[in-house]
């Protein structure tokens, strides 16, 4: 006989959106349970990143690249995918510029819409999830959509290479 | 960190205070302790070690790992506020490093207002009790290292530290213990290093409601009156300047008007057996770990202290009348 599911509250964002929990590292999304048993922010799964927040229909998937930009557009994380995938090293990564990085692939998309002001829009806390094209800086031909929305805490941008 | 951390032979001890000759400065925490400081699993502080190469340990001679204390508390407090471990590895590098080298630099340049910055620099990220030890003692350590204890900028580093932790003093709240301790200052005058570590072990006193009084080891006329007014629940011997005749007097002079009061040595090694008598307990050598270990014993509740140093002065005390009779 299967036991009752028991109801649970579900933290919700300032857009009503269901919040989710993930590793800042490894992208792994701990259980509830797991979360409550682990007193720090500490991932349990990898151990090399913090557990961090954000909408559901923002926060990656497991093992998606995604960076953690913080508002003056300093890399405050880089994910284990995102290191393979851009030949980037977090600790050599982090309190640096995001444009080291990463660029707008359109060089002439209206301001709106430019890679970062959208960064700092949504690190401020406001600002819906946007979707923009980026490109690794000094290589061309290579882009990625990027999905960007808030994350915390502190609060932050989230950038998911998608 | 003082520089003459670095060369500290670390077998004799597990953790708790790293001590070389003459720098007793450094708390160190076992792998199990520390990990258990940052609410992770050891194995994972090693996992942090081969990739941020912090916090880095040190090892003993049986290759254990020792962390210093205050790279874990540290990082603990930049996790609380870190997006990534990355980043709070990063901001406790920082924390770390600025405020003792500012101190530094502003005392070897002799500018007060620079030092009087970097300890409120320092309070911002920790406790007073945590800036004193790992920001404003370890400078001065670091300056006695360069200049020696017996120089200029020596005197002037010291003559502000004792001013910086006399004025904090004043600003410790009211008692709220019925305790009171009386500190034998046995150290040779301001300059002395050691009396920096007592003034703050006063300090930590005072903040944590137990106030202390510190007399002059060689102030025996009128001592009785004030013993009597004070009346002390324990008596702390602080510093290594004065002999241990001149200690053993005073104590007697103490003892003789108090009662039987519980004798603890501070920053000051056994005494000799002749006057053995007038030995105590001997508390850590840092400021904090002393004053907590001095509450626990007045307060009935003494956690472990050294087996050689567990002598009481009532033991020996028929002992002491008869030899000086």
């Amino acid at each position: 006989m299967r036991p009752p599911r028991a109801l649970r509250s579900v933290p919700l964002d300032e857009r009503g959106v269901a919040l989710v929990s993930f590793c800042g590292h490894c992208g792994t999304r701990p259980e509830p349970s797991a979360l409550a048993a682990q007193p720090s922010r500490v991932c349990g799964h990898c151990g090399l990143g913090l557990v961090l927040h954000a909408g559901g229909d923002v926060a990656p998937r497991r093992d998606q690249p995604f960076l953690v930009v913080d508002a003056t557009l300093s890399v405050c994380a880089v994910s284990a995918a995102a290191e393979e995938l851009l030949g980037i090293d977090e600790t050599q990564a982090v309190n640096k510029h995001i444009a080291d990085f990463l660029v707008p692939a359109d060089a002439n998309a209206p301001s709106a819409e430019h890679l970062l002001t959208l960064l700092i829009e949504v690190a401020g806390g406001s600002g819906e999830p946007r979707t923009t094209v980026v490109r690794p800086r000094h290589e061309f031909g290579v882009r990625f959509r990027a999905r960007i929305g808030s994350c915390g805490s502190p609060q932050a941008a989230l950038l998911v290479l998608i | 960190m003082p520089a003459a951390q670095g060369g500290i032979a670390l077998g004799e001890f597990a953790s708790g205070w790293a001590r070389a000759d003459h720098v007793p400065l450094m708390r160190t925490l076992k792998t199990s302790e520390a990990a258990a400081l940052l609410n992770v699993s050891p194995n994972t502080l090693r996992a942090w070690e081969r990739r941020f190469g912090y916090p880095k340990p040190r090892r003993t001679t049986g290759r254990h790992r020792l962390y210093t204390h205050g790279e874990v508390t540290a990082l603990r407090d930049a996790l609380r506020q870190g997006l990534s471990i990355s980043t709070a590895v990063s901001r406790a590098r920082e924390a770390l490093s600025a405020n003792t080298d500012t101190l530094v630099g502003a005392l070897a340049g002799f500018e007060l207002d620079r030092a009087d910055g970097a300890m409120e620099s320092a309070l911002a990220l920790r406790s007073l009790e945590r800036s004193i030890e790992e920001v404003l003692l370890p400078s001065l350590d670091e300056l006695g290292e360069r200049f020696g204890t017996d120089s200029a900028p020596w005197a002037f580093a010291a003559r502000w530290a004792d001013g910086w932790l006399r004025r904090a003093q004043r600003l410790a709240p009211p008692p709220v213990r019925r305790l009171a301790v009386l500190v034998g200052d046995a150290t040779r005058n301001e300059l002395d290093p050691d009396a920096l570590a007592t003034r703050a072990f006063e300090l930590f006193c005072g903040r944590s409601g137990a106030p202390a009084l510190a007399l002059p080891i060689g102030g025996l006329a009128g001592l009785s009156d004030i013993v009597a007014s004070l009346s002390p629940d324990a008596v702390v011997i602080a510093g290594g300047h004065d002999s241990d005749e001149a200690v053993a007097q005073w104590t007697y002079r103490v003892r003789a008007t108090a009662g039987p009061l519980p004798v603890v040595l501070f920053r000051r090694s056994m005494l000799s057996a002749s006057i053995g008598a007038a030995g105590g307990q001997v508390l850590g050598e840092a400021p904090f770990g002393a004053h907590r270990r001095l509450l626990a014993l007045v307060g009935g509740r003494l956690p472990e202290l050294r087996d050689d140093a567990s002598l009481a002065m009532g033991d020996h005390d028929d002992e002491r009348r008869e030899a000086e009779a």
